[in-house]
């Protein structure tokens, strides 16, 4: 009895120190070391990266493949990263404000169908980005929109909405009824209410929202590369596809595009990290 | 609270709606954009892409464009390819769900420690998971590059392999290789998902488990596991989803081949509606790709539901 009582205490005391050190060591390395292998690439210059035996590390440090990649004429990088610039923020922008409407009708008022729109936008979330890609690239061309931001953005619609309409019903949910009401009876409207009251309640939720649109959109790949053909129009995704169809690849400014296309979403993410956790785990512990 | 604007308003002039209707209509106007927006980007094109699987609708033959009613699925049951692409999703779901969960659950369970520099650590880790699915794909092709990707050398370095392989184009190891891929970038979401409903274990249960004489294993077992079922079973399910429509990451890196080795019924789509442009095909697969994950779904909200009641 007395055996076993310190075995099992042996055994959280392993748990508690040496185990969690090296599982956390190891976690750690898998998931960042193939970003320091590409960052380590994107430092070395041609010579050095194609060299046999491989070399880990540069000798000399060299920005070239990041000044190539920016300002090459064949593949604008630069270009590419603006077009998602602009793209992701008018997407994330008008997400915001049409699932903030939305989550707030859904949250706050009784109608009939509401449980029914909720599963429609729950089921939406499920349904493979494959099946738009040649109806909407009719739509747009009827419409006369391919190669333009127009036709991306709205895309970009169909997957952000959905998820980012459950994530607002989340936050107004947890929001106390009563505080509307009782700015209501102080004389507010019903859309003053919402907009003094509720919204710097859920700002947290609202700016999570937004970041959410924002990376995923950031993300986006199969419109990109279905509704635009100008070199000119590639968001980054598929500028960087672009990048590796066009000669044999060239990995130097390649690896130096993935880590400029990583650095904006890395940042955003670690503002709003703890926001965007909770959003995303109380719509699913809810959902 | 009704009553105090109803007694407000009847001072005034009696309104043209009741405070009821009004409020109603406030709600339906709300809801006006998000509805449009479904309607043009997703209940639309649905339908347009119903339309299209009935038809004959090859990009440059537009001189055979007509209606051939069932024929694309008549074409679609008798393609080797479709079915082949039903297995390789099913690999590729079933290998990428099952090692990211292992191995995000070990790293939630990591997580939940106290150690300096925690939330600093779960911020990196979570990188894999936010960066765009093209450098994903494009990172690991580098890892993976035969003559100058550091795994070949690594492995030769420590002698567990004698000649570099092409991983990617070899048709035994390509699948393999791009679930790996997909392992590295999901296990992040579940460490997430798995450490939110970790933290949600009260620690009393905990300390109950352990005056009772319950060892780690026991307390893993006997009361993380089943308060956590809820979570697991959402996590899962919608990785599971996602999993099976998610095409980026293999028409990166191998676009489905070598040999249609990693081609699974996402990316067949892809193919077929990007490079073949056939879209009445492409229509077709992907109306039965949606009936596939509507009765998944459907089978998920079920589920759902009895974890729900049960609680």
């Amino acid at each position: 009895m007395r055996a076993r009582r310190i075995s099992a205490s042996l055994v959280e005391r392993l748990l508690a120190g040496p185990v969690l050190w090296v599982g956390l060591g190891l976690l750690t390395a898998f998931a960042l070391g193939p970003f320091v292998w590409m960052l380590l690439t994107s430092l070395k210059d041609r010579q050095e990266l194609y060299a046999t035996p491989l070399q880990y590390l540069p000798h000399q440090v060299t920005f070239e493949n990041y000044v190539e990649a920016w300002t090459s004429p064949i593949t604008p990088f630069s270009r590419f990263f603006l077009n998602s610039l602009w793209v992701c923020s008018v997407t994330m922008v008008a997400t915001t404000g049409i699932s903030v409407l939305a989550g707030y009708a859904i949250a706050r008022f009784r109608f009939a169908g509401r449980d029914m729109l909720l599963l429609v936008f729950l089921a939406t979330q499920m349904f493979p980005s494959v099946l738009l890609i040649a109806p909407l690239l009719t739509q747009w061309r009827a419409l006369g929109l391919i190669d333009t931001y127009q036709a991306l953005i709205y895309s970009n619609f169909s997957f952000t909405v959905p998820f980012t309409v459950w994530m607002m019903v989340g936050y107004f949910s947890s929001i106390p009824r009563e505080l509307e009401e009782s700015a209501m009876i102080d004389g507010c409207s019903q859309f003053g209410s919402l907009c003094r009251v509720v919204l710097p309640l859920a700002a947290p939720g609202i700016a999570a929202t937004a970041i959410f649109a924002f990376v995923v959109s950031w993300s986006e790949l199969l419109f990109a590369i279905s509704f635009t053909t100008q070199t000119s129009m590639r968001t980054l995704s598929a500028g960087l596809l672009y990048m590796v169809g066009q000669y044999e690849v060239q990995w130097g400014p390649l690896s130096a595009g993935v880590i400029m296309s990583t650095v904006p979403v890395a940042i955003l993410f670690t503002f709003l990290q703890r926001h965007l956790i909770h959003g995303l785990t109380a719509g699913a512990v809810k959902g | 609270m009704s009553s105090v604007q109803v007694a407000l308003g009847s001072r005034r002039a009696r309104p043209l709606l009741s405070l009821r209707a009004r409020t109603l209509l406030t709600g339906y106007a709300y809801l006006v954009p998000a509805a449009l927006c479904l309607l043009a980007t997703v209940a639309l094109p649905i339908g347009k892409a119903i339309q299209m699987s009935l038809y004959a609708d090859v990009l440059f033959k537009p001189q055979d464009y007509r209606f051939i009613g069932l024929d694309n699925y008549i074409h679609l049951v008798e393609d080797p390819v479709f079915w082949l692409s039903l297995w390789n999703s099913f690999v590729w779901v079933f290998g990428s769900v099952v090692l990211q969960f292992v191995v995000g659950f070990a790293a939630a369970l990591l997580l939940h420690q106290a150690f300096a520099g925690r939330t600093l650590l779960r911020t990196l880790l979570l990188l894999p998971w936010v960066i765009p699915g093209v450098v994903v794909g494009l990172i690991w092709e580098w890892l993976y590059q035969p003559n100058y990707g550091v795994i070949n050398d690594l492995l030769i370095r420590a002698g567990w392999l004698h000649d570099r392989i092409a991983w990617l184009s070899n048709p035994d190891l390509a699948m393999a290789a791009v679930v790996f891929t997909n392992v590295w970038r999901g296990i992040p979401f579940f460490a997430i998902m798995l450490l939110a409903g970790l933290q949600a274990v009260p620690d009393e249960l905990y300390e109950a488990a352990r005056i009772d004489g319950a060892g780690v294993w026991a307390r893993f077992w006997h009361v993380t596991l089943p308060l956590m079922r809820p979570i697991i079973v959402v996590a899962t399910a919608t990785r599971i989803i996602w999993t099976f429509n998610y095409a980026d990451l293999i028409f990166v890196m191998t676009s489905g081949g070598p040999a249609n080795a990693t081609q699974i019924t996402s990316t067949y789509t892809l193919m077929q509606a990007y490079a073949n442009l056939d879209f009445g095909y492409a229509a077709a697969l992907s109306v039965v790709l949606l009936l596939v994950m509507l009765a998944f779904t459907a089978a998920y909200l079920r589920i759902t539901k009895g974890v729900e009641e049960a609680q």
